[in-house]
């Protein structure tokens, strides 16, 4: 039996078509159920938009896009593979699982998440909520109409269990769709004219290849993955510097991390206050979801119901708040005006330039700036930290040991001549292996506070000091 | 509220965990699943574990290891494995520093510290499944990691009845063979 034809205009792929297939149809169906339509009120890069206002692209137009990315790879893996070897089955789940494995995020994404790390709420952590919905629910029953059991396959890939195989490699390691997908879509969204890809140019030279993979120093075995053949050298680097550049510019951004902080700090109070029972402090209703939320974390259904609307809504309502700190977060939040940013390490290696410092020395000196300040902020309490420390740490790429995510995570060469064993990248490149972890040690206080301000300043110098001396 | 001492208390917890250990952890795999062992059992450090690639894994723990390196607590030396990767060895720096160290964290550190790291990783999986209300966990670990499993899900489990003989705080989850 035939089905009906879909289509999607994409800003990033163009159109993305669902052919009237079995299999496309029931990911039609998936797309349709209430959990995939949330995604359609989760935005993509969260604060973002705060910097870049063209960046309120959403999980929903990425997770379609990764889908028809994920197939792009299948054709490759096809076509390497032979059509006797390939195996449909298998790629129909690493497909699906490309389409549903954002299921699971909240509000906000990461910043909700960090809530959640914070106060230990397990409904705040989106491969658990994606786990969950695609075992059981809506979601489950789409999927299942391709074979039951199909949908708990879909969450073992997504969950890595199993060998690993060239079919998961399209939804987990340094080539997934998921990656290939954020990487462009974000740049084109976000408006930066960094971090462009010669993504044709890398597809055009991927092939299936076997990497050796170990637990510390005991080897375990061989696993299937992607390799690059070596005229796609150059592509791979810029690849990597892409992703680079744009975690210093976009991700990672000074003002988006400010927004994320205040964030963190407004859900935190509004958490602890709804859940001891002073829900009539936080200027929402008993039966705001955020609230049914902070009463009951444990529950799915509580998690689903928060998106970005709905927290966004919820501003307006908790600037009315009694509580001085939340009223005063939201109207931060809802007007973007944000704390002031020091960036500490910025004004660390300008101050120190002279000295020429080995990264070790310099990260000393930011952790001993930190604990100047942390130690200021105890001595100097108030409901909400007056010095808000952000110093987040992004590794693009790491050579495969115990460090990295495992050997999916690698980008492995094809010898140029003979039947050699692919090899990292990182071997033969000067610029990946010159490409460091991104690393930003900043402090945000609020705009009137001058003896914060003064802290911040006098760490510094101290630090500063201590160093030339 | 933030959490203030992040940097210190995590860099000198994990260069605990190096020092009660002997003062010398080859892998930082191991490492991991030390210190999960030793937190479920009640003997850890408040580090907040979640599953990854590798299972049971802190990203507190991680930093603060590297932060332990960066403040000269412990030595970090990388070495290139037969497989093509890489490992580390973590060493106490204090040569003269002595562990003063209760007898059950004493004995759970000596198997662990010595244990293969693949049955390692498998036994701190499954006790994790465990934990997380798993009905079959050394099953779950097996299907979830079968390679690894194949080679070494029996010395895991041997491994894992010598961690439970020891008599902890909090006992290690019984999991059935």
């Amino acid at each position: 039996m035939g089905f009906k034809f879909q289509r999607v205009r994409d800003p990033l792929h163009n159109l993305i078509e669902f052919p009237g297939d079995e299999f496309h149809h029931a990911m039609w169906e998936v797309i349709q159920t209430h959990e995939f339509q949330r995604l359609r009120r989760v935005k993509q890069l969260g604060f973002s938009e705060l910097v870049y206002p063209g960046a309120t692209h959403t999980r929903f137009a990425h997770s379609v896009g990764v889908f028809h990315t994920a197939r792009k790879l299948m054709d490759v893996v096809k076509k390497r593979l032979g059509d006797t070897a390939y195996q449909e089955t298998k790629a129909q789940r690493a497909l699906a699982a490309a389409l549903v494995h954002d299921l699971g995020h909240g509000p906000y994404s990461h910043a909700f998440e960090d809530v959640g790390k914070r106060l230990r709420l397990p409904m705040a952590d989106h491969e658990k909520v994606t786990d969950q919905l695609v075992r059981e629910g809506d979601v489950s029953a789409a999927l299942n109409r391709l074979g039951s059991g199909f949908a708990t396959d879909v969450a073992d890939v997504i969950k890595k269990a199993g060998s690993a195989t060239i079919y998961g490699a399209v939804v987990s390691s340094q080539f997934d769709a998921d990656r290939l997908d954020y990487v462009q879509r974000d740049r084109l969204m976000t408006g930066t004219h960094h971090g462009a890809i010669d993504f044709n140019w890398l597809l055009s030279n991927l092939e299936v290849g076997e990497v050796s993979y170990g637990v510390d120093g005991e080897a375990v075995g061989k696993i299937e993955t992607f390799v690059l053949g070596p005229k796609a050298l150059h592509a791979a680097e810029a690849y990597l510097l892409g992703l680079f550049q744009l975690y210093a510019t976009v991700y990672l951004h000074k003002a988006t991390r400010g927004a994320e902080k205040l964030f963190t700090e407004l859900l935190t109070k509004l958490i602890e206050l709804a859940k001891d029972g002073s829900v009539a402090k936080t200027g929402l209703s008993n039966s705001h979801p955020l609230v049914q939320f902070a009463k009951h974390p444990e529950k799915l259904d509580n998690a689903l119901v928060l998106d970005d609307s709905v927290v966004g809504g919820a501003l307006s309502m908790m600037v009315q708040a009694k509580d001085p700190s939340i009223a005063d977060l939201s109207k931060r939040l809802r007007d973007r005006r944000l704390f002031k940013c020091i960036d500490v390490g910025e004004c660390l290696s300008q101050m120190l330039k002279e000295r020429q410092f080995e990264r070790n020395d310099f990260d000393g000196a930011c952790i001993a700036v930190e604990q100047r300040l942390v130690d200021w902020c105890q001595q100097n309490p108030k409901d909400i930290p007056r010095i808000l420390i952000d110093n987040p740490e992004r590794s693009i790429y790491k050579t495969m040991s115990e460090e990295s995510k495992g050997p999916l995570d690698q980008i492995m060469m094809k010898p140029g001549t003979g039947n050699g064993e692919p090899f990292d990248v990182a071997l033969v490149s000067q610029v990946v292996k010159a490409i460091k972890p991104f690393k930003a040690f900043r402090v945000y206080y609020e705009e009137g506070d001058q003896k914060a301000k003064i802290a911040i300043e006098q760490a510094i110098n101290k630090e500063v000091e201590t160093c030339r001396n | 509220m933030q959490e203030l001492s992040r940097f210190k208390s995590d860099a000198e917890k994990a260069a605990g965990i190096v020092l009660d250990a002997g003062g010398e952890v080859v892998g930082r795999t191991r490492l991991q699943k030390m210190a999960y062992l030793l937190e479920i059992a009640g003997l850890g450090s408040d580090f907040v574990f979640e599953y990854r690639h590798y299972g049971p894994y802190s990203e507190e723990l991680a930093v603060g290891v590297a932060n332990a390196n960066l403040q000269n607590l412990i030595s970090q030396e990388d070495r290139l494995a037969n497989w093509g990767g890489s490992y580390s060895i973590f060493k106490v720096v204090d040569a003269k520093a002595k562990a003063n160290v209760e007898p059950s964290r004493r004995q759970m550190l000596e198997l662990t510290v010595k244990a293969n790291p693949v049955a390692l990783e498998l036994a701190a999986t499954a006790a994790y499944l465990a934990i997380e209300g798993d009905s079959s966990p050394w099953v779950e670990t097996q299907r979830r990691k079968p390679e690894k499993a194949e080679k070494f899900l029996d010395s895991a489990k041997v491994l894992y009845q010598h961690l439970r003989s020891i008599a902890t705080p909090t006992p290690l989850p019984e999991i059935q063979n």
